[in-house]
Formats: C-alpha cells, sequence, structure tokens
C-alpha cells in the first residue's frame, strides 16, 4: 500500500510539537506570590464530598479537581477567584481575599434537561443542541436479549426503524435512520466508536442461505456508556460522505478523575424459545390432499382433451398396494395408511443464555481507567446453532501535563458461531429438512437407512454431523492525545484501527448432502483493516456574556484494506479426515480490495444571548473509489434554533419550562456498499479454459461516476412543561437523494448485465415524536412514560429501469412506488362455483400474465415506534417496553411453499392452512381448488401469501429489586441489585409465520420474504448486579 | 492577550500549511488505489498470449452455467417429453407445462450468457486482428479467428432456436453506450448471420481433430445441423458426411455408455464437447440430475415415460445407462455424474451426424441409405435393424430414436419445433409458442426489444 503521508505527517509534527512546548513554558511563568490553598467541596444535599470538581483560579487556565473525598489543593494568589463548576451542580466564583482553606457547599443544578450530548467531534449541552440527535442509556436496553446492542435499540430511538430479521443471535440487522435512500450503495448508519469509523458489514462468505452475521456484534454492550443516533444533516454532516443514512455515535466507559476504584460484576442466566411453531397437516390429510390435486388434474385434463395429462393423472398415488399396482405413479397405500412425523420438535429446544461482566474503574489525579471483562454465550432455539462472545476492554487516560492528556481505548473480542443454514436453499438448510419436508415421509427409507425427503438433507444427520463455524477476533481501539494549547484553543489528534480476523471453515461429511461425494471442506480467512488519523483544532474564545462563539477544524484521513485467502477440498478418505490437506482434489482463491478516503472539515457555531444559535459547517471527502475528476465530494449544512423560553415575554410563563425551535439544512453523501473499483472498466483474468488462463470483460468504466447526495431539511420543536416532568420532542424532515448509486441494468445483448451510475432519485419525508411524561414522582415512588412514534414515506423519484429482487421477483423497485415494494398478481377471490382463484386482470386481455403483476404494498411501516414505562417504588424498579410497527407487509414464503395445494406431492410439506381449500361448489375461501404448481391457482407471486406484518411487541420486561444498603455494606458491597427480565413476552399481530420480522435474506433489497428462519425468541433472565 | 492570539495564527497559519500539503502534494497519492484481482480494460488483447487468453475466455463463456453449463442445454431438453421436475424451483415445471412465463430464471440466464460469448468473441474478432506480435503467426491468428466466428455462429444458432429472431451484435463493447438500441433482426438474418460467420470460419479454421476446440472439421459439423434445420437435405447430407467419412477419428462407440461413463472425456465418439477442469472450470450441471444422496439436487429427472423407454430392451437397450436409481427408489438421470464437476457437456456427438444424414437422406428419398445410418446407431446402441419401410415411418423412426438417443442432451424440444411436431407430440397448439419469451428483464432494459407475439 503507498500511503506517503505519515513522512510530512511526522516532520510537521515536530515543528508543532516545538511550539507548543515553547508555549507551555511560556505560560507556566507568568504568575507569582503564590501560596498554598485547601478546601473541601460538600454537596449542599448531602453534605457528602463531591469527586471530580473543577477548580480553575478565574482569567487563567490553572487548576485542579477536587479528590474522592471532594478535598483539593493548589497554588494561587491571595487575590485570586476561585471558579467552581461541576455537571450536576450549580457553578460558583469564590473570591480568596486571602483565605488559604475553604469548606464550601455545591448546589445541585436544577436544570437537569441540560444532558450532555455527544454529537460529532465534540460534545454539548442538549439546551445547545440544533440538529436531531436522540441519546439512548444503555443501561435501558443492554438487558434485551440480542448478539449486538444496535438489535437492543427497537422501539428506542424516534425514526430509526430496526429489524431483526431472525432469531439466529449475532446475525445481522436492519437498521434503517429515517428511511433509505440507496438502491445498490448501503443504507446501514455510520458506526463510529470512540472516534473510530468501524465496519458494519459482514465478513462472513459462507452461504447460510442468504443471511450474514453482524460486525457489530463483535461490540460488548456493557462496555458502552451512551450511545447516541444522529439523524438530520446538521448533525451528520460533519461526516460528510458518511453520514446520509444517519450516524451511530457510541461512547465506551471510561474511568474519572480521582474516583474510588470500583468493581461492578454482572452475571445473568436465562432460557429461551419459539413463542410457537408452525401448524402442519398430518400424513393422511397430506395424502387427501395429493389425491385431490389428482382428480383435479384429470377433470381437467379431460376437459381439455390434454392426452398426456390424462395418462399421468390417471391414477391417484395414495391407493391401496393392490389397487392397479403396476401403474404409474405406483400406489402408495390409502391416505388413512399413512404415518406423521414430527421433526420440528426435533429440532427445536429450550435455548440457554449466559452472561458475565465484570468492570474495574477509577482514577487518581492525573490516571483514569476503565478495565473490563465480558463472556456472553447464547444458543439459538434451534440446533446447533450458537453464539459466544469473549471480550475485555481497556480505557486509560493520562494527564501529562496540565495541558496535554493522553488516551487510549483498546476493545479486544473473539466472537465464535457455531453456524447453520437457517435461510433459503436445499443443501443444509435446518428449516428445509425439519419444516419443508413433508410429514408423511419416514425419515429413513426401507433398509433402514436416515434419508432426506423432498431434496432436503436428514434432519437427524444434519444436526449430529453439522460442522460450520467461524470465528471472528476484532480488535477497535483509538490513541489520542488532546492538548489544551489555549484555554480557548484545543487541539486533538487520534490514531485509530479497526482490525477484523474473520475465519470460517466448514466440513460436510458423507452423511450430509453437500458432502456425500467423499466430503467437501471449505476454509476462508478474510482480514478487515481500517486505519484512521484524525486532527481537530477548536477554538472557542470568551467573547462576553452575550456571544458563544466556536470554531473546528479536522481532517481525517482513512484507508481500508480487505484481504481474503480461500480454500476448499473435495474427496475425503472417509470422514475421519476432515482438514484441506487430505483432499483428493482442492481449489483455492485470493482476494484483495482496498480503498482510502481523505477528509476535511470545519464548523463555526455562534450563540447569541443564550437565545440564537446558529451554526454552519462544510466537509470535503475525496474517494479512492471515483475517478481522478469526481474523486472529491463537497457536504455543506446549516442550522438555527431559537430558545423562545429564555424570551422575555415567556421567561415568566411557568407551565411552560422549555420552548425551542430548530431548523437545518444540509447536503450528505453515500459511497458505502459500492464496489471499490466500481468506476473503472475491468478484465478478469479467471475465465480459463482447458486448464490455461483465460481473460474476458467484467465491467464497464464510468468515470463520470461521482458521490450520491442526500440533501435533508428538518425541523423541530422541543418543548417542557411544567418543570419539564412533561417534555416532548416534534421533528419533520424531508431527504431528497441525488445522484443515486446504481447498477444500471444495460440490455444484456451488450454482453454485460449492467454498470455503476448516479441515476436514481429517492425522497423521504417523515416526522418523529418523542414524549417522556413524569407520572408520578412522589416521596419513594416515581412512574416514568416514554413514548415515540414516527413515519417515514419513502419513494422511488426517479428510476429508468424497474429492477427486480428476491425470490420469484417478489420485490420490485420502481418509480412512484417506495423502495422493496412487492410485486404480486394480486388474488381478488376465490370463484365459490369453480374453486378456482381470480386474479386481478390489470390489463384486461381476459388473461393472466406478467404484465398483470402489481405492486401491492411494501416492507415499510405507515408508524412504527415504542412505548417504556418504568416505575421506581422503594428498592423496586420495573419496566415494560412495547415497540410496535404498523402497515407493513410480510410474503410468507414458507406459507407459499406449505400451501402448494397438493401439487407438490412428496416434494414439499402441506400446511394446515391448507386445508381450508375451495372442494365442492358453494364452498367460500380463500384457498382456491389444488391444480399445479406456479400455474393458475397456485402462480409464483400470488398475493394470497403476503400478510399484514403489523404487530405490537411486549419487547423487553424487568423487575429488579435492589437490597438495602444497611443490609450489604456489613460485607463490603456498595449495591446490590437482582432482577429477572423477559424479551418478547408477548407478540400481538395478525401474521399467520411466527414473526413478522422475520426476513430471509440479509440483502437490503430482499427484506420482507420470511421463509427458512426462526423467529425471534421469548427469552427469560435472571440476573444479579454487585458493585464493590 | 496579544501575544497569545499572535501565537494562535501563527500556529492556525502553520496548521493550514500542513493541510495545504496534505492536499495538494499527498492526497492524490493517497486515493489512487488500484486493483489487484483484474485489470483494466485498456490492456487486454495486445500479443499472442494474451490473444489466446481471450479466446479461451470465449470458450469459458460458451461453457458457462447459464449457456452449455447448464440452463440452456435444461430449455432443449426440459421442453421435451421426458423430464419430470422434482426440485423446488417451479420455473422447471414452466417447461414442462409448455407455459413458460417471461420472468422465468432460466432463460435470462441463457440470454445473458449466450450474449457474453458474443461479445467476447466480438473483442477477440475486433482486437487479435490488430495484434502486432512477431509470434502470433498469420496460421495462428487466423485459428483464432476462425474459432471466435465459429463460437458466434453457434451462439446466434443458439438464440435463434429458442428465440427467432434476436439483436445482431457484431463489434465488441467497448463502454457504456455501446451497441444500444440495436432491434430484433428476423429469424432468416439470424440464421443468415450464423451461416456468414460458419463460412468465414471454415478457410480460417486448420483441418485437425481437436474436441475440445473448433476445427474446420467442427465446422462443417455445425453447418450439417445448421442446413438440416433450414431443410437443404443435400448439403446436410454432404457435410455430414465429410465427418462420417473420416472413421479413424469420428466412430460410434460401443456400448453406448463408452462416450461418458468412467470419467472418459474427448471420445472419438466426440465431434465438439467443452472441457471442465473440475477445479477452476467446473460444470455444474451434474447438480441439478444427481440425487441428494450424491450431493446433488435432482432438481429434475427422467420422467415415468422416459424411464420405460430406456428400459425396454427393444427401444433403450444398452442406453439404459441414462437412468439409475437413488436408496429412496427414485429415478434420477446419469450423464453428468462425477464428483468432481468436470462433466463434458457435449455439443455435437458423431451420433447426431448420422441422424442427421439419416434425416437429409430419407427426406430426399433415399430409403436405404437412411436406414443404414439409422441402423447404425441403433446397432451401438444393442438394437435390430429399425422396422421401417416408408419415408414416413422412417422419419418418425429417427424422430426416436432422437428422443431416446440425445433425452439428456438439448435437441428434443428444437427436433419437434424445426419438424413442426410440437403439436401433435406435446400438445402445444398455438405455433406461436415455438419460441420463448424474451426474458422480462430485457423487455425492461432495452426500449427497442419486442416481446415475442405468443407472450405479449
Amino acid at each position: 500500500m503507498n500511503i506517503p503521508l505519515p513522512i510530512p505527517f511526522g516532520r510537521a509534527w515536530r515543528s508543532v510539537f516545538a511550539v507548543l512546548s515553547a508555549l507551555f513554558l511560556f505560560s507556566s511563568t507568568v504568575s507569582a506570590q503564590q501560596s498554598v490553598v485547601t478546601g473541601t467541596i460538600r454537596s449542599s444535599e448531602s453534605a457528602e464530598g463531591i469527586p471530580g470538581v473543577n477548580v480553575v483560579i478565574k482569567g487563567t487556565s490553572a487548576g485542579t479537581i477536587t479528590d474522592v473525598n471532594g478535598n483539593f489543593s493548589l497554588q494561587a494568589g491571595a487575590d485570586a477567584v476561585l471558579v467552581i463548576s461541576s455537571i450536576g451542580f450549580q457553578s460558583q466564583e469564590v473570591p480568596l481575599q486571602g483565605r488559604t482553606s475553604l469548606q464550601l457547599q455545591l448546589e445541585n443544578d436544577v436544570r437537569q434537561l441540560d444532558e450532555v450530548v455527544v454529537v460529532g467531534y465534540g460534545s454539548l449541552e442538549r439546551k445547545d443542541l440544533i440538529g436531531s440527535v436522540t441519546k439512548v442509556n444503555p443501561a435501558e436496553t443492554k438487558g434485551i436479549q440480542a448478539g449486538s446492542f444496535d438489535a437492543q435499540l427497537q422501539g428506542k430511538v424516534s425514526g430509526v426503524q430496526i429489524s431483526s430479521n431472525t432469531g439466529v443471535p449475532g446475525d445481522a440487522v436492519t437498521i434503517r435512520v429515517r428511511g433509505a435512500t440507496s438502491i445498490n450503495a448501503d443504507n446501514d448508519p455510520l458506526y463510529v466508536i470512540d472516534g473510530v469509523f468501524v465496519n458494519g458489514n459482514s465478513l462472513q462468505t459462507i452461504n447460510t442461505g442468504g443471511k450474514a452475521t453482524s460486525p457489530i456484534s463483535d461490540i460488548n454492550p456493557a462496555d458502552i456508556e451512551s450511545i447516541e443516533v444522529l439523524k438530520d444533516a446538521e448533525a451528520t454532516a460533519l461526516y460528510g460522505a458518511r453520514g446520509a443514512n444517519g450516524v451511530v455515535l457510541v461512547t465506551t466507559r471510561r474511568g474519572d478523575f480521582n474516583q474510588r476504584t470500583k468493581v461492578t460484576f454482572n452475571a445473568s442466566t436465562g432460557w429461551a424459545k419459539a413463542p410457537k411453531l408452525w401448524d402442519l397437516t398430518t400424513g393422511p390429510e397430506h395424502a387427501t390432499l395429493v389425491n385431490e390435486f389428482y382428480r383435479n388434474a384429470y377433470a381437467d385434463a379431460e376437459r381439455t382433451n390434454n392426452a398426456p395429462n390424462m395418462t399421468k393423472y390417471r391414477y391417484v398415488p395414495f391407493r391401496a398396494t393392490n389397487d392397479n399396482p403396476t401403474a404409474t405413479p405406483a400406489p402408495l397405500g390409502l391416505p388413512e395408511e399413512q404415518q406423521t412425523y414430527d421433526r420440528l420438535h426435533e429440532l427445536f429446544r429450550t435455548a440457554r443464555l449466559q452472561s458475565y461482566d465484570l468492570s474495574l474503574t477509577g482514577g487518581n489525579k492525573n490516571t483514569r481507567f476503565y478495565i473490563a471483562g465480558g463472556y456472553n454465550r447464547q444458543e439459538a432455539i434451534i440446533k446447533p446453532i450458537y453464539f459466544e462472545r469473549a471480550s475485555f476492554k481497556v480505557n486509560l487516560d493520562q494527564r501529562v501535563n496540565e495541558k496535554v492528556l493522553v488516551g487510549v481505548s483498546n476493545t479486544f473480542t473473539r466472537t465464535f458461531r457455531n453456524q447453520a443454514r437457517a435461510g433459503d436453499g436445499p443443501q443444509g438448510g435446518l428449516l428445509q429438512a425439519a419444516l419443508h419436508t413433508p410429514t408423511y415421509l419416514s425419515p429413513t427409507n426401507e433398509q433402514g437407512q436416515p434419508v432426506g425427503r423432498a431434496g432436503f438433507d436428514n434432519l437427524t444427520s444434519l444436526l449430529n454431523n453439522y460442522d460450520v463455524n467461524s470465528t471472528s477476533l476484532r480488535y477497535i481501539g483509538n490513541l489520542f492525545a488532546d492538548v489544551d494549547i489555549l484555554p480557548s484553543l484545543k487541539f486533538r489528534t487520534s490514531w485509530g484501527v479497526d482490525y477484523n480476523n474473520y475465519d470460517e471453515s466448514e466440513y460436510w461429511n458423507t452423511f450430509l448432502l453437500l458432502g456425500a461425494s467423499g466430503g467437501l471442506a471449505t476454509s476462508s480467512i478474510t482480514q478487515y483493516t481500517t486505519w484512521l488519523n484524525e486532527q481537530t483544532l477548536t477554538y472557542s474564545p470568551s467573547l462576553g456574556d452575550d456571544h458563544a462563539l466556536k470554531i473546528l477544524f479536522g481532517n481525517t484521513l482513512q484507508s481500508d484494506v480487505s484481504k481474503r485467502t480461500y480454500a476448499e477440498g473435495r474427496g475425503f478418505a472417509n470422514n475421519s479426515f476432515t482438514q484441506i490437506s487430505s483432499a483428493s482434489t482442492s481449489t483455492s482463491q485470493q482476494t484483495w480490495s482496498s480503498n482510502t478516503l481523505a477528509s476535511f472539515f470545519a464548523k463555526a457555531a455562534y450563540g447569541y444571548a443564550d437565545r440564537y444559535l446558529f451554526d454552519v459547517s462544510v466537509r470535503a471527502d475525496g474517494s479512492s473509489r471515483f475517478g481522478k475528476a469526481n474523486r472529491w465530494g463537497y457536504f455543506p449544512a446549516v442550522g438555527a434554533a431559537w430558545r423562545i423560553k429564555q424570551e422575555g415575554f415567556l421567561r415568566d410563563v411557568d407551565a411552560i419550562s422549555n420552548l425551542k425551535l430548530r431548523v437545518s439544512y444540509g447536503i450528505t453523501g453515500n459511497q458505502n456498499g459500492i464496489g471499490n473499483f466500481a468506476s473503472r472498466g475491468l478484465w478478469s483474468g479467471s475465465s480459463g479454459y482447458q486448464g490455461s488462463p483465460g481473460t474476458a470483460p467484467l465491467q464497464l468504466a464510468n468515470d463520470n461516476l461521482k458521490w450520491e447526495r442526500t440533501s435533508q431539511i428538518s425541523a423541530g420543536i422541543d418543548a417542557g412543561f411544567l418543570d419539564n416532568r412533561l417534555t416532548a420532542e416534534v421533528n419533520v424532515y424531508r431527504k431528497y437523494t441525488t445522484d443515486g448509486l446504481l447498477q444500471v441494468t444495460v440490455p444484456a445483448s451488450t454482453g454485460f448485465a449492467n454498470f455503476w451510475d448516479n441515476s436514481t432519485e429517492i425522497s423521504n419525508r417523515g416526522f418523529e415524536l418523542e414524549l417522556k411524561s413524569v407520572n408520578i414522582r412522589r416521596g419513594n415512588l416515581e412512574w416514568i412514560t416514554t413514548f415515540n412514534v414516527a413515519r417515514n414515506i419513502n419513494k422511488i423519484e426517479k428510476l429508468r429501469t424497474p429492477s427486480r429482487y428476491g425470490s420469484r421477483d417478489l420485490i420490485l423497485l420502481k418509480e412512484g412506488s417506495p423502495l422493496y415494494s412487492f410485486w404480486v398478481y394480486k388474488q381478488l377471490y376465490v370463484d365459490p362455483q369453480t374453486g378456482n382463484a381470480v386474479y386481478e386482470d390489470v390489463n384486461p386481455d381476459g388473461k393472466i400474465t406478467t404484465d398483470d403483476r402489481q405492486i401491492y404494498g411494501s416492507i415499510w411501516p405507515k408508524y412504527f415506534g415504542g412505548v417504556t414505562n418504568t416505575v421506581n417504588y422503594r428498592s423496586f424498579d420495573l419496566s415494560v417496553f412495547f415497540s410496535f410497527q404498523y402497515g407493513n407487509k410480510v410474503y410468507n414464503h414458507n406459507r407459499f411453499f406449505g400451501e402448494g395445494g397438493g401439487a407438490r406431492e412428496a416434494a414439499r410439506v402441506i400446511f394446515a392452512s391448507n386445508l381450508k381449500r375451495w372442494q365442492k361448489p358453494g364452498d367460500v375461501t380463500h384457498v382456491p381448488r389444488p391444480d399445479g404448481v406456479n400455474v393458475n391457482n397456485y402462480l409464483d407471486g400470488g398475493s394470497r401469501w403476503l400478510e399484514d406484518g403489523s404487530f405490537l411487541r411486549l419487547r423487553a420486561l424487568t423487575l429488579g429489586y435492589t437490597l438495602p444498603k444497611q443490609a450489604i455494606s456489613r460485607l463490603g458491597i456498595q449495591n446490590l441489585r437482582v432482577y429477572a427480565s423477559g424479551t418478547n413476552l408477548l407478540l400481538f399481530t395478525k401474521y399467520t409465520g411466527l414473526d413478522p420480522e422475520s426476513s430471509v435474506s440479509s440483502d437490503q433489497n430482499q427484506q420482507g420474504i420470511d421463509l427458512g428462519t426462526p423467529p425471534q425468541p421469548r427469552s427469560v433472565q435472571l440476573g444479579v448486579s454487585v458493585g464493590l | 492577550m496579544d501575544t497569545l492570539t499572535n501565537q494562535t495564527m501563527k500556529i492556525n497559519r502553520y496548521y493550514i500549511a500542513v493541510i495545504a500539503v496534505l492536499v495538494f502534494g499527498a492526497c492524490d497519492n493517497f486515493l489512487d488505489v488500484s486493483p489487484k484481482d483484474s485489470v483494466s480494460d485498456e490492456q487486454t488483447i495486445f500479443d499472442k498470449g494474451s490473444s489466446e487468453a481471450a479466446l479461451r475466455g470465449v470458450y469459458s463463456a460458451l461453457g458457462s452455467a447459464g449457456y452449455y453449463g447448464t440452463s440452456f442445454q435444461s430449455i432443449g431438453y426440459l421442453s421435451g417429453d421426458n423430464i419430470q421436475w422434482t426440485g423446488s424451483q417451479s420455473q422447471v415445471q414452466e417447461f414442462i407445462n409448455h407455459q413458460v412465463k417471461a420472468d422465468n430464471a432460466t432463460i435470462s440466464s441463457a440470454w445473458v450468457a449466450i450474449y457474453q460469448t458474443i461479445n467476447r468473441a466480438n473483442n477477440v474478432l475486433a482486437k487479435v486482428p490488430n495484434v502486432a506480435d512477431a509470434t502470433l503467426t498469420d496460421a495462428l491468428r487466423n485459428q483464432i479467428l476462425g474459432e471466435a466466428y465459429f463460437i458466434r455462429a453457434l451462439a446466434y444458432f443458439d438464440l435463434a432456436r429458442v428465440w427467432g429472431g434476436v439483436p445482431i451484435l457484431t463489434k465488441p463493447t467497448l463502454t457504456a453506450g455501446d451497441n444500444l438500441g440495436v432491434r430484433r433482426s428476423t429469424t432468416e438474418e439470424v440464421y443468415q448471420q450464423v451461416l456468414t460467420d460458419l463460412q468465414t470460419a471454415e478457410p480460417l479454421l486448420p483441418l485437425t481433430t481437436d474436441r475440445y476446440r473448433a476445427t474446420r472439421k467442427t465446422a462443417w459439423a455445425l453447418l450439417a445441423r445448421y442446413y438440416l434445420y433450414r431443410k437443404a437435405y443435400d448439403k446436410a447430407e454432404e457435410y455430414a458426411s465429410k465427418l462420417l467419412d473420416d472413421n479413424t477419428n469420428y466412430q460410434l462407440l460401443k456400448p453406448y455408455g463408452s462416450f461418458f461413463q468412467a470419467d472418459v472425456r474427448g471420445t472419438r465418439e466426440s465431434v465438439l464437447e467443452i472441457f471442465y477442469n473440475g477445479t477452476t472450470e467446473q460444470n455444474t450441471h451434474r447438480n441439478q440430475w444427481q440425487p441428494q444422496t450424491n450431493s446433488g439436487t435432482r432438481q429434475w429427472a427422467p420422467n415415468d415415460a422416459f424411464v420405460a423407454l430406456a428400459n425396454n430392451a427393444t427401444v433403450g437397450g444398452n442406453r439404459s445407462v441414462l437412468v439409475a436409481k437413488d436408496n429412496q427408489n427414485r429415478w434420477y438421470g446419469n450423464l453428468y455424474y462425477r464428483a468432481t464437476p468436470s462433466d463434458p457437456s457435449y455439443i455435437i456427438r458423431i451420433a447426431e451426424l448420422y441422424l442427421i444424414r439419416a434425416e437429409a437422406r430419407a427426406a430426399q428419398e433415399k430409403l436405404d441409405a437412411s436406414r443404414g445410418d439409422l441402423n447404425a446407431v441403433r446397432d451401438r446402441a444393442g438394437l435390430g435393424a429399425t422396422p421401417a419401410v416408408t419415408k414416413d415411418e422412417l422419419l418418425l423412426a429417427i424422430e426416436n430414436e432422437r428422443r431416446v438417443e440425445f433425452a439428456l442432451e438439448p435437441h428434443r424440444w428444437f427436433d419437434l419445433v424445426r419438424t413442426d411436431r410440437a403439436a401433435s407430440v406435446l400438445s402445444v397448439s398455438d405455433k406461436n409458442r415455438y419460441v420463448l419469451p424474451i426474458p422480462a428483464d430485457q423487455i425492461l432494459a432495452d426500449t427497442v426489444l419486442r416481446q415475442n407475439e405468443a407472450y405479449r
């Protein structure tokens, strides 16, 4: 890799540091006639010493911080004025007037709405916030049973739609911040963990039927201090080319200076189960339906005089074994003679869950630390899948002197997954073997050997021999230095790394279909490395009480390199040989890819009289993915806020405790998800013949390829009433994406399928509402309700050629419709006279053809959100959290296969719902008479299997009890809480599948198709949390 | 304070200078990242080695999964009357029911793969003539061009068989704007293109025997088939004879299974077959045929009628080796079976040339000679002489012989269509359905492409 930067950088830094060192020497010699001043600072409420209070000599940057007991000591002149400040308390100014010993009390700060919010390259108090940022306290979510912290956020952040997709722990979830902006570029938000832009795309290469793992699940939720989701352009524009889909900022826990060392231990254990299973036909019922199909098909053939079909359907298969025994199909015995075999209960289990976390935090005057280790093991509710994460974390900060702070953040994780195919595809598919196999077929053949039926594996053989796993080793870390060049001028440099070694292996022995001919082994190692360097300079001069100005400059350099080595071996002497070195034939592959990004950004924020806030920012990004002429993109944003409550006319209106209006406009970009070399014309060297290498065109060039740009206008109101007992935030927004990155279809007669171009336009508009109400706060009782709801309307504004995605082209992307719209033959009813399905004939030509497929609903809900009630009474805490979604569609693809009407015979299970089929004139039902596969009544893409996916889910219920201090302090324990929690305890939905969030594919354009994947489990956990 | 501000400004100025250096000096280098897995399309065919490599790329496309690997072949046999659908992908059933819809995934992948083959051939044909390399002799240059012309001829022949008239493209697509807006030619024009390419290829190709590559003899064999389809029976007979007379190189092997069983390849039975080494070049056709116990998906299988024919000693003879039974007593097709996916794709076998000549001779009333050719194929299958006497009986006997002989190869549907027998044998009464629909995604992508009449 050619990175010439560090050299000029190094030289530059030496000079900068020389200048800085001179400055420190200069500034530390300015004062004279000093004496030692000592004192103690206590809380006016509890009279306990307050640690970590800033004590600064007014007009200088000299000062100190109180220790664990609230004591401080510093050098100051006799006429100095001390400025005492601490978060959560009102600041004081204390003139020394010759005193050398002080006893001070700080009042609690009643303005509690001013929580600190982390934003791009800094943090600020909520009152000063212009953009739309939702802060999540991970304490509220980390008990929710899920593999990754983003999955835990469902229903917690207004405007952020999260779908879990599967019950396999640690698999990718879909997360959309204010809709989706792109067809072929990524729609996932940018994840920034302690300043490092981390990889959010799965490195999985093993085929688990369209599913992918979540690299975000390498993060232990217990290490997270806060999560901020940046939603509008004002908030995300500083991330420029990365900001179009929102930004998730994760801050991990750090110690505090002058803090006693605290030990915290959490342990929990739990059990998870499928809330329900599918309802299948018995063997006799299955046979009856197949026979009925034969009779219908024979009658149809007779009516149309189709001789081949009359021969074919002359005899039903389920007939007495002595009834025309030599005719085809051969007799299988009467329906009532058929057996029923239950495979579902062999696959599903009560899964065990365990989680342990131990952390140590503390600090002295100049050093603070957070050291933690965690272990988490989650079994899936289907055998043999499990997920295991072991992590440790070291965050350390060291004050070098009064002006320089150096810190490191380190996360090491090992995530092990015992995997299996819980998605699409016949071979190795767990639910294909357990659910899609007809119930009447025995798992063994006449010789008693286990056999797979209907083209699927034998379930028992699968469960006994599955050997697919992956190990992710992940390091995410950064090293930074904060330099207070002047009180008003701060500089930060940061070097970050995200390194992921993803090691996968499969072994399919001869008992399994994929390995049936001599065994099959694969091994794949993917290494993904991101390194990142960043400098920021912040200037915030004092301009008097009415003016607040903050200026930020910064730059970022980022490089991503992805390498993969893959080997595959076939033909093993026997099942004991499992390494590729023992294979009779083996093949291997090596791939390499990389991209770089260079960025510069600046922001200026100005506030007048604590009433009017303005800011303006711009970021320039250069990407290696685009040609020289188009590689730089510029992303500006402006924002303004008016704190109306601060105006004279509202200041004395007691009922209104806060009122603020915010507006912003900005442009952000997107280039994620496209190939690193998407703009180039390429030939590949992998088209060999007769064992010699061959070359062939691979990709058409597009020198004009450039950034996708999303402009967003957003406005919001923050309001608080009755001392902020009731607070509300309302946002409305409109996003419009132009130059959308698309693999534009070209006529295949050119020899190419498509090329990358900027040709789509997509809009998202919507609103978000968040309410928080302290319903009761009286004595020992507190009851708080938070509620959020959002609506997003997505629309493809411009798309030249409609494109189809998903199995059976179930999803169509078409101009004028939302992304991910379902494309189906709309079944109107079943004719009670004939039993035939009647489809809407869109072009009324009397025939049902592809032209009659129509867009009918989409995966987008009309409304979604969550409601949380927390009650604290004495030592008890109770939290009840519902999430909901209304108005989205799900294609029940399991039921599509399972409601085949008998025409699939031995090739597929039949669901019990098929028994409601039409049988005789006068029957009123929506299930037509069986008459074939993918014809007439059973067309692929029929709307009969497209269902309402609305739901209301009791996402989490937690009850905790904190033991009284007196009882435990004798044991040296500061804090002891025991709790029980449940996840997904209730689900209210009309969806007939198991989970309306299930989706067979992790592909962003193929969501909402439910096939072959387990539901999210219902789980219960018991836990204890101890603080020493 | 003033001093401090000055210091600040100095530092700011210095910092800005650092940024400026980065922007104008280093950034362009930093942002230049080149791929390693592929190369720029500006350096593709420039010497002997790269010309040969590009030609191998054309063969690779010919053998790809969408073309002779699986999809195109399956169109030819699934649409006949020998195969039943036994898997999960219901697009397969559309061929068997003769109700193929425009959004059928198999026709889409075949269309894409065939045109990809044509574009690769066009690259060779456009660029190899300009290669300046002393080691690229005229003979070799001609051979490379001849092979590319042959493959393009075969590609257009196959397009015409499936869809009728299609867009004819003879120049490579080099940029995103090339080759757009080309309307469908008529079926006649496409067949004319096939003939032009074959006649151009014939003199360029060497008169050698190579069963994995096109030679002049391969061109003759395809011309024989071409003229049979075009009902130019004298020419069909003439070109078939050119190979049948060369019986040191081309022979019917006894028994039937000897041209594919026991992992053999490139036997004297074969006129043209695609070579797959099983590792970097894989033929996954077996996965559709083999049962699960052999790591296949048994997506389709011989139907009851064909199993009966194959196992009938007076019809199938020793061709019964085309079918086998799995451990659940289910029949499966066994022409493509190799565990290492290296089964050849058979494009032209000498048996076909016997039957082409038999049909051509029968059509020309040379009944005894015709019977002789038919009996050669029957004899190899272990059967007695044909009882057919009259011309019509003989033509029907040849049709039925082809049904069994090529049951798992792409012939049955095309045979019944070219002889206009699909109506009576397969109950496909609408002749507009003798061609399949243009893939719906292509109709969407290409505004000048018109759908075949039966599918509008």
